[in-house]
């Protein structure tokens, strides 16, 4: 199921919504494209995508380091640790 | 190797794989979008030369620093150029194209608004490059 609904979205993202985006995108006659309203509805999609990636790998790292650090209090050694190896 | 489960990692790179080639579809498609010049646009041809532009009408009308279009209607321009590198540019409409010696770049757009819009060049192309300005007059349809 969760295979199923992962595939789904990927297509999603890939096919279904630049086909959508295509259909809607067909001009009237005597109506045409206004390529600052394109261009700059272009810039402001890749910029949300980039800033909510940059908010979901910087709020990873920023986690990661908090509850992995030494003196947290649910910090347990590695079997490495344990075993003195390391 | 060390055992322990590996799918987090393959999901996370689907999921940057997805996001390139989602960013790459976007892209083209848009890029495709404004590259389709409509049948009935008109053709300007535009010269840069150090330093100032000429603009010649399908009439043969040609203008000299200033170029005058109509609301509403699609224009195509062919740049070039007659000595170095320039680049052709209407911030407001975001309209940008090099011209060079030798080659005819195309770019084309409608006017939507009346009204007075800067002409620059956007590529440097030797000492009085900063004032190598015009003005583009958007003029309602009669």
């Amino acid at each position: 199921m969760k295979k199923i609904v992962g595939l789904s979205c990927i297509l999603t993202i890939l096919l279904v919504i630049p086909t959508m985006q295509y259909v809607l995108a067909q001009d009237a006659p005597g109506e045409y494209l206004d390529r600052r309203v394109e261009i700059w509805n272009l810039f402001f999609r890749m910029m949300t995508v980039a800033f909510v990636i940059g908010a979901v790998v910087s709020g990873t790292l920023i986690w990661l380091v908090w509850r992995f650090r030494e003196s947290n209090p649910k910090a347990k050694p590695t079997k490495y640790e344990e075993a003195g190896e390391w | 190797m060390s055992g322990h489960s590996t799918w987090p990692e393959w999901v996370y790179v689907g999921v940057v794989v997805a996001l390139l080639i989602w960013v790459g579809a976007e892209a083209w498609n848009v890029e495709r979008l404004i590259e389709h010049v409509p049948e009935d646009a008109q053709v300007i041809k535009v010269t840069g030369q150090q330093w100032f532009w000429t603009f010649e009408h399908t009439d043969g009308t040609k203008e000299i620093g200033e170029l005058h279009l109509q609301k509403g209607k699609p224009y195509k321009f062919e740049i070039t150029s007659k000595d170095v590198i320039h680049s052709f540019n209407i911030p407001d409409y975001v309209v940008l194209q090099d011209a060079v010696p030798g080659r005819i770049n195309t770019v084309w757009f409608v006017p939507k608004d009346t009204g007075e819009f800067p002409i620059q060049c956007r590529e440097y192309c030797g000492l009085i490059h900063y004032n190598m300005r015009g003005t583009l007059y958007v003029e309602d349809t009669a």
